[in-house]
């Protein structure tokens, strides 16, 4: 039985660090070295897929069920194709707080080129593309590069996981001070009375209190 | 989801309050207990106090704690409230300009 729940231990476990995975894969930046085809703007009914995609811009009606949204349709350096969209996050997650949608989109039409003679663009994004939901991931900035190798150093992803398991660090820092200052003493003196009322019954009660006390956590060091 | 942006933006603003007071109080918990321990241990490591009553001791450590809610140091948690504040701004600055 114990193995089991072992077992079952380490699949939550799993299930768990995938997810977290997973979610910084989704929402840190990543830069992308391609070629762009074409921009352009479609109309996009949400449904099930409404999780991948941002909200409707800053200022515009929120309550309508359909919008149009930017695209940047292009070519990957080994020939696949890649679509971003292009759309504001604003004050709403995740929180990159991208108001400068049209102006991305406008860098990107100025930088459309053939694959005659292609022009290479770092895309920085967000986000996944899958086909069969139809989600896309989100272009935050566009950038003409030197050619299709051009790499950069992920200093911002760095720099927010580092940051966040300071805060983690942290948090486990003030737990144990309150563990050790205010939860053990507690405990401790809880313990204290249960002994001295242990003590002061002998006979019967004493020997209910001793198979009590084989049942007591062992004394901590 | 709102496209409203006084709406949006004062969710987050909520957000950040709220956030910003929970850790704001956490910190200012966890700086004060690593005060008075230090208290503690500074009294109790001193041979010169070795035969004080605990009442003085208990006065000692009332005293630097009540110190320590006036000093620079206690005033550095407000941080909580500025750095997140400081870190949008970067943020907003760098993705759209």
């Amino acid at each position: 039985m114990a193995r089991y729940f072992r077992i079952l231990k380490w699949v939550i476990l799993s299930l768990m660090a995938l997810t977290l995975v997973a979610f910084f894969h989704y929402v840190l930046p990543q830069h992308d070295v391609v070629r762009i085809t074409d921009t352009s703007t479609q109309r996009i009914d949400m449904g099930e897929n409404s999780l991948f995609w941002a909200a409707a811009d800053l200022g515009t009606d929120a309550t309508q069920t359909t919008r149009d949204v930017k695209f940047i349709a292009t070519i990957q350096p080994n020939g696949k194709p890649m679509v971003y969209r292009n759309e504001d996050t604003g004050w709403i997650w995740p929180p990159y707080f991208k108001f400068d949608s049209y102006n991305v989109q406008a860098e990107a039409s100025d930088l459309k080129s053939t694959a005659e003679a292609p022009k290479w663009v770092m895309i920085t994004h967000y986000g996944w593309r899958n086909e069969w939901f139809t989600i896309f991931p989100n272009a935050v900035s566009v950038k003409a590069v030197e050619g299709p190798d051009v790499t950069v150093f992920p200093w911002v992803n760095i720099v927010i996981l580092s940051g966040l398991l300071a805060i983690l660090f942290m948090l486990w820092r003030m737990w144990a001070q309150f563990k050790e200052r205010t939860i053990d003493p507690t405990i401790d003196a809880v313990d204290a009375r249960a002994d001295a009322m242990a003590d002061s019954a002998r006979g019967f009660g004493g020997r209910i209190s001793a198979w009590l006390g084989t049942w007591r956590a062992k004394p901590r060091k | 989801m709102g496209g409203d942006p006084m709406m949006a933006f004062f969710r987050l603003g909520l957000l950040y309050l709220v956030f910003a007071t929970v850790m704001y109080f956490l910190l200012t918990v966890y700086f004060r207990s690593l005060r008075r321990e230090a208290l503690e241990k500074e009294w109790d490591g001193d041979p010169a106090r070795e035969g004080a009553s605990a009442a003085e001791r208990e006065a000692f450590i009332e005293a630097g704690v009540a110190e320590w809610k006036h000093s620079f140091r206690r005033r550095l948690i407000w941080l909580v409230y500025v750095i997140p504040v400081l870190i949008i701004g970067v943020v907003i600055y760098y993705v759209n300009w």
